[in-house]
């Protein structure tokens, strides 16, 4: 009787283990990744990590809930010899993590009981629930589950419900203009609605027809100086502005022509 | 004296022939954060890079057709930098299949003393703006999310207003003449971001 015991003991132990080492390689792998090639990696490969070692940390749990693997409460283990001295077998077997089986490692390794941060918030968490009364726990219960079913069944049903609502929504936001579009792509190709600096002798009408949005369109005052004959940056005063009146706006230019413009090529 | 005859074919001898695909939309201010997010998710990993232009536009009146426009650019932000001179022909008419606008491109840069320069040649600033945006680069394609601002007194950067409430959104690419493979690229990324923005050849004679 004893015998089998023990031997079921072994033999969980080993697979657990494996299962144990699986998991610590697989960790470890991770963690270099994650420090030399932090800037490279992309989401998809970092959630596949995760996925495995939530895998391994599945496998684990089933190895301790098998029916075949005795409880590990009724096993206890006491040190027996302890020493500051470095054991070398002790290193090996560790890799080089515990030099020495003394008495500041023994209650680190050897614990069974949780962290003492654990064991406060554990007993919070068991006041809280005694102190709500069983019928607004047996609420609360239920709530949560028919949160969690709502969500799944959302999840699993086929997506073109989600996509009807969804594009229904976002029409009513469109998130462009194409008056817009326009208007700036004529600004930029060729300067419509942009203040013109017109060479002497031509007066700009004013630009009551533009396309443009309510702020209402500029109007300009062009004044040449040309009394040099280098045409310093065409000296543009622009009409003020006003905004929430569109349309018309009476036209105000001024030319004031100096001098014609002494330059070589006719225009 | 004549003036020098003006000439619209592209530039040729000794440079490639660089043709600029484009392809133009916008996207309202509220929606622009969105827009951002997708770029940087959808174009390479590196900081996206903002920019201050001043574009001052010249225009070169010949007796016979159209002027001849030249646009000159400089950076607000790095006032020491360059002047980018640039010359863009009109666009091709061959293909109506094609996606993109495609026209010729030439571009150089420029010392500071460009406008005085364009100015003795003959050239006239005819309109000038500012735009501030950001750049997004995917392999050879360039997206410019920029803002158009309207100079209120000429030459003054600092006193600014936006032209409308929208952002210019450009997706272009600068490729030797002839490949047509480009527009489609240029499509199926174009496909990538809407509906938030529609990405399209724009015609700017139609909205003459």
């Amino acid at each position: 009787m004893q015998q089998r015991e023990e031997k079921q003991l072994e033999a969980s132990l080993e697979s657990l283990l494996s299962r144990v080492a699986h998991l610590k390689g697989s960790l470890q792998s991770f963690i270099l990744k994650l420090e030399n090639e932090h800037d490279r990696l992309t989401w998809p490969s970092v959630l596949d990590n995760f996925a495995l070692l939530s895998g391994q940390l599945n496998t684990i749990n089933k190895v301790l809930k098998n029916e075949k693997t005795p409880s590990y409460r009724s096993q206890v283990i006491i040190p027996l010899l302890l020493s500051p001295d470095r054991d070398e077998e002790l290193v090996k077997l560790t890799e080089q993590r515990v030099p020495v089986f003394s008495h500041e490692i023994v209650p680190d390794h050897l614990r069974t009981k949780p962290d003492p941060e654990v064991e406060e918030q554990e007993k919070h968490l068991s006041a809280e629930a005694a102190r709500i009364g069983p019928e607004v726990a047996q609420k609360q219960i239920q709530t949560l589950n028919k949160l969690c079913s709502n969500l799944l069944e959302k999840l699993n049903n086929p997506r073109d419900d989600r996509d009807s609502e969804s594009s229904a929504l976002r029409q009513n936001k469109p998130s462009f203009n194409p008056a817009d579009t326009n208007a700036l792509v004529a600004a930029v190709g060729f300067g419509k609605g942009l203040s013109k600096c017109r060479p002497p002798g031509s007066v700009p009408p004013g630009h009551p027809g533009q396309p443009m949005m309510s702020t209402g369109p500029t109007l300009q005052q062009v004044t040449i100086a040309g009394t040099t004959s280098h045409q310093p940056g065409m000296g543009g005063q622009v009409a003020q502005q006003q905004p929430g009146q569109p349309g018309k706006m009476p036209s105000n230019i001024k030319t004031n022509i100096k001098s014609a413009s002494m330059h070589p090529y006719n225009r | 004296m004549e003036a020098p005859p003006v000439t619209v074919m592209p530039v040729t001898g000794g440079t490639i022939n660089m043709m600029e695909y484009l392809l133009q939309g916008s996207v309202l201010d509220q929606s622009l954060e969105s827009l951002l997010h997708r770029l940087r998710g959808l174009c390479d990993n590196m900081e996206p890079e903002s920019f201050a232009d001043h574009e001052l536009v010249y225009l070169l009146k010949g007796q016979q057709g159209n002027p001849f426009m030249l646009r000159a650019r400089r950076s607000l932000i790095h006032p020491k930098a360059p002047w980018h001179l640039r010359y863009l022909g009109q666009p091709e008419v061959g293909d109506k299949s094609r996606h993109a606008l495609v026209r010729n491109c030439v571009d150089v840069a420029a010392s500071h003393s460009l406008p005085e320069f364009l100015n003795e040649m003959g050239f006239r600033m005819d309109h000038e703006f500012v735009v501030k945006g950001q750049v997004f680069r995917k392999g050879v394609m360039k997206v410019v999310v920029s803002k158009l601002l309207r100079v209120l007194a000429s030459g003054n950067t600092e006193n600014t207003e936006p032209m409308s409430l929208s952002y210019l959104v450009e997706l272009s690419v600068l490729a030797p003449a002839g490949q047509d493979t480009v527009s489609e690229d240029m499509r199926s990324f174009a496909e990538q971001l809407k509906p938030l923005v529609h990405l399209e050849k724009i015609d700017p004679k139609r909205l003459m």
